[in-house]
């Protein structure tokens, strides 16, 4: 891969912003991947974390945002423990997702399978106020095309008694609502 | 010692065993429990992954009616704990980001609930030597690979209650009781969490070398504190187990099971039957359980 960083990259706006939303100083970082030392999916990424860190402080917005990396991260948190100079590298790529979900960029194939895990999931929290696991399982299920993904394992849950088949809707589902809906006029100013 | 205790999703569902064997040991060693009201979800990772704002304003809410309630938080699943704790944190920190926050909800939280896990209540609120003179049936011999995943350790440095690398207080809980606690590698290593739809090969992967260790370190059963980690290692083993070409067969329970045990608690208090890898074999030899009492 070939990139071109040029002087204007080195300080835009990309860069402040996520410094900006993320509290963290990208200058901190000086490279010594140790957080991609113990990142457990590393196996499965495209980017490592440290590289990832580097794009930003590049200023090389889109494929900081356009990546397997961003979405399949587990969020487990050792890149954040490690760090010697305390960067919070998961508090970043949380920002490269809202960003990268504010910007409506296209995840790659099957990273873009977990962003369809997400939404199913808030949009379950913001109908019920709390999961439904069924419900998740389903509408997962209907708005990633994957009809039958974990159908082998649907069968345990029944017979083992661990699904409540009706959603557990709050009484002040209103005000939760109302919430979303703020949080959503913040977020696309 | 009352708390305001917040079930969380899973508690309701998948974790069902979780709820009934953590309320089940509070009760026997004289703890109340008044369920927050009204509660919601925490949003989990997938708030915290596209909505930074509507990951504080979620746990807010719950935390917000705790305080009315004049209750600190008790939580049982890590993420939910992780999530709360955070939330609390943040909002401390940041007046004009707590003023946003209470806007948004409808509320004027003021932040005053402590939010505690409830390993960490046993631990410290009523600590090992009331745990211990409550022991009927000592769990002696009983090797347990204490599995504390990323959220119940990893939190930031001015949040932590234990060691984040290789921490012990489940371990100290299971010595309480009179298990072995096994000292392996994998404490806090990730389960692949909630990439468990997403990407099951990931999660796969990751479970599957999770409890290869712990068998290879000795482990009787696993014992876990998140809905998450239970899932993933329970119900993924046999696919593991295909990918390992060796079989697993270690049980995997909540560590507020194994603790129920030694408190002479039935196997139908502490909803033993809602495990996938059957440890009633196991708990019938070491004669915790009756035989044939469940499925």
């Amino acid at each position: 891969m070939k990139w071109d960083i040029t002087e204007h990259a080195l300080h835009s706006e990309f860069r402040a912003e996520v410094e900006k939303l993320s509290g963290q100083n990208l200058g901190d970082c000086y490279q010594c991947g140790k957080c991609s030392g113990g990142c457990p999916v590393l196996p499965e990424l495209d980017l490592s974390p440290n590289r990832l860190l580097r794009m930003v402080q590049l200023g090389l917005e889109d494929e900081a945002l356009r990546n397997e990396t961003v979405w399949c991260c587990a969020a487990c948190g050792t890149c954040d423990s490690r760090c010697p100079m305390g960067v919070e590298i998961l508090r970043i790529i949380d920002v490269l997702r809202e960003m990268a979900k504010n910007r409506n960029v296209t995840p790659p194939a099957t990273a873009g399978r977990v962003l369809t895990f997400y939404r199913s999931f808030l949009d379950c929290v913001q109908e019920f106020g709390r999961l439904s696991e069924v419900a998740l399982m389903g509408s997962y299920n209907m708005n990633s095309g994957r009809l039958w993904t974990n159908m082998v394992k649907a069968p345990w849950f029944f017979l083992k008694g661990k699904v409540s088949l009706s959603p557990h809707k709050i009484r002040q589902i209103d005000r939760l609502q109302r919430a979303f809906k703020r949080v959503e006029e913040i977020e696309s100013q | 010692m009352k708390y305001g205790y917040y079930p969380g999703c899973s508690l309701l569902g998948s974790a069902v065993e979780y709820d009934r064997s953590g309320r089940a040991l509070l009760e026997a060693l004289g703890v109340e429990l008044e369920e927050i009201d009204d509660w919601v979800c925490c949003g989990a990772t997938a708030a915290h992954a596209t909505s930074h704002l509507l990951s504080l304003a979620l746990p807010a809410i719950s935390c917000a009616a705790a305080e009315k309630q004049g209750l600190d938080v008790l939580a049982c699943c890590s993420a939910c704990y992780s999530r709360l704790k955070q939330t609390n944190h943040d909002l401390r920190k940041d007046p004009a980001l707590l003023a946003q926050i209470n806007e948004i909800i409808e509320e004027d939280y003021k932040v005053k609930p402590r939010v505690l896990h409830v390993s960490e209540v046993l631990a410290n609120e009523i600590g090992a030597d009331a745990i211990r003179e409550k022991v009927t049936k000592p769990l002696d011999g009983l090797k347990v690979a204490c599995y504390y995943g990323c959220l119940l350790a990893r939190l930031p440095k001015a949040l932590r209650i234990d060691n984040i690398e290789y921490p012990t207080m489940l371990d100290d809980l299971m010595a309480a009781v009179g298990a072995e606690p096994v000292d392996w590698p994998c404490k806090t290593e990730c389960c692949g969490a909630a990439l468990t739809l997403a990407r099951q090969d990931m999660v796969i992967r990751l479970s599957g070398e999770l409890v290869q260790m712990a068998k290879e370190c000795g482990a009787d059963v696993i014992a876990v504190a998140c809905p998450l980690c239970q899932a993933n290692l329970d119900m993924y083993q046999s696919d593991a187990e295909g990918q390992l070409g060796e079989q697993l067969g270690v049980p995997v329970l909540y560590f507020t099971q194994v603790m129920g045990l030694a408190l002479g608690l039935t196997a139908e208090q502490l909803a033993l039957d809602k495990v996938i890898v059957d440890p009633t074999p196991l708990l019938v030899e070491r004669g915790l359980v009756e035989a044939g009492v469940y499925l």
